[in-house]
């Protein structure tokens, strides 16, 4: 029996390093030939696009034009509202809370945590994978968290990005969006942050395919998503004061980043 | 066999003729290493560790840095439509106060940096203009994916834009100062800018 588990274990091994080496993208020192690797390939056609994009403006007598795409945000005084709050929750609560943590708790540690809510999410990226017809996506993903469950220890060691198994980080507002659903319009949620209505839609079908909603007791869910935002905090920050010291105007700076930032997951 | 040494003998000249001339402009890769290189060796030399130090580590890394941003390019795609509403005294006082305002956030951020993996992707050359797509893996488990938009002037490469997990500097920099300039005025953005390079 223990000698089945062993030949299986090396089998899924031995699939996953050629995997690793058969995906093209190699994480080697920079070396003329990955330039024109397969990587490059699978890119070139939105390269053109935008490289296009460039050279179109440049001959026109107004540079830019509408290069960078905006959401509509009918809301925006309520949001401002929101913002502030937001910014006086992490100053005031999240961030002194994650700061003491984060002094008590050695960075491998925090890492190993964040590992492990990660791994756990497994479900929402498969399934979400799935629906944008993703297939390859959800099978490696099925193999990513194969591997940081058995070898892993239940997920605290994130082995699969060490042999290279790629993440396909998809959520539901990402496949409404697949699916054709515009973003509606903008929500700077309290306690939540930014979000557009179709990605709230999202969030709230990601909870049901969320392990840690189905965890035993009623009180486990709460305590476990507290700990994952305390833990991600610690680990980040500083994100959020560069972001403000860098804005004009935060509040338009985090909305355009959370904005490009979904789009060029939705394009992915 | 004569035939086969003078074939080598006419690839070789071309190959010289190649390599040497036409590629006045470098490769735009090798341009994002070079100043990623030197920013990496400044940030992790132990003699500038020394927080006393940190004027002359913050100097070191601004000179490389101005070697491969155009802060002028950088500032006209910033303000989109607005730029040649300016006048020519109006647009060097932005771009001075503007390329001071990048220079800081961007040495604010790379001055964190320690044991972080840079893995070159790929890179894409369209006439004047490249794109080089750069993974960034730190300690924490956690890649950054960035991509450098270089324009080439005066022979050489230059960094007009990066975009960052997907998010544009610039892009992100226009859809700041678009809605500041409907909401108040050219003269109010300007006394946003001062402020936020005075602080």
């Amino acid at each position: 029996m223990k000698r089945t588990c062993l030949a299986a274990l090396i089998v899924i091994l031995c699939f996953v390093s050629l995997e690793a080496t058969s995906s093209g993208q190699s994480t080697a020192t920079y070396a003329p030939e990955n330039l024109v690797g397969a990587h490059r390939v699978e890119l070139a056609p939105i390269q053109v696009a935008s490289l296009k994009e460039a050279s179109a403006e440049e001959e026109e007598a107004e540079p830019i034009g509408s290069l960078g795409e905006t959401v509509p945000d009918p809301l925006e005084p309520l949001n401002r509202v929101f913002f502030e709050f937001n910014d006086r929750l992490y100053f005031w609560v999240l961030k002194p809370v994650a700061t003491g943590y984060k002094t008590v708790v050695p960075e491998e540690v925090r890492v190993c945590t964040r590992n492990f809510f990660h791994n756990l999410a497994f479900p929402v990226r498969f399934v979400n994978n799935l629906f944008q017809g993703k297939f390859f996506g959800a099978f490696e993903e099925t193999c990513g968290f194969l591997v940081n469950s058995v070898i892993g220890l239940g997920g605290l060691a994130d082995i699969a990005t060490a042999v290279d198994l790629k993440r396909h980080e998809e959520d539901m507002g990402q496949t409404l969006a697949v699916h054709g659903a515009g973003p509606a319009f903008y929500i700077n949620w309290p306690f939540l942050g930014p979000s557009t209505l179709r990605d709230t839609i999202g969030t709230a079908g990601d909870i049901f395919l969320d392990p840690l909603t189905y965890l035993g007791d009623y009180w486990y869910a709460p305590y476990s998503r507290g700990l994952n935002v305390v833990n991600e905090t610690s680990l980040r920050i500083g994100d959020y004061e560069s972001l403000k010291k860098a804005a004009l105007d935060p509040y338009v700076a985090l909305r355009d980043a959370y904005y490009q930032n979904r789009l060029s997951k939705i394009k992915e | 066999m004569r035939r086969k040494g003078w074939i080598g003998i006419t690839l070789l000249a071309l190959w010289a003729v190649c390599g040497f001339d036409p590629v006045w402009a470098g490769v735009p890769t090798e341009k994002v290493k070079e100043t990623t290189d030197k920013i990496l060796a400044i940030v992790s030399d132990p003699a500038l560790k020394d927080p006393a130090k940190e004027a002359q580590r913050r100097e070191c890394i601004r000179k490389a840095v101005d070697e491969l941003c155009d802060w002028e390019e950088m500032s006209r795609r910033s303000m989109g439509r607005h730029w040649a509403q300016r006048s020519e005294q109006e647009k060097k006082e932005f771009v001075r106060l503007f390329g001071q305002l990048l220079e800081r956030t961007y040495i604010d951020k790379v001055e964190s940096y320690s044991g972080e993996k840079v893995n070159y992707l790929g890179e894409r050359v369209d006439g004047d203009y490249a794109e080089v797509e750069v993974k960034i893996v730190t300690k924490k488990n956690t890649e950054i994916l960035v991509l450098y938009k270089l324009r080439a002037r005066d022979q050489k490469w230059w960094v007009y834009d990066m975009v960052i997990e997907g998010v544009s500097l610039v892009n992100n920099y226009r859809t700041q100062f678009t809605d500041i300039l409907a909401k108040s005025s050219f003269e109010g953005l300007m006394k946003k800018l001062r402020e936020k390079t005075a602080e």
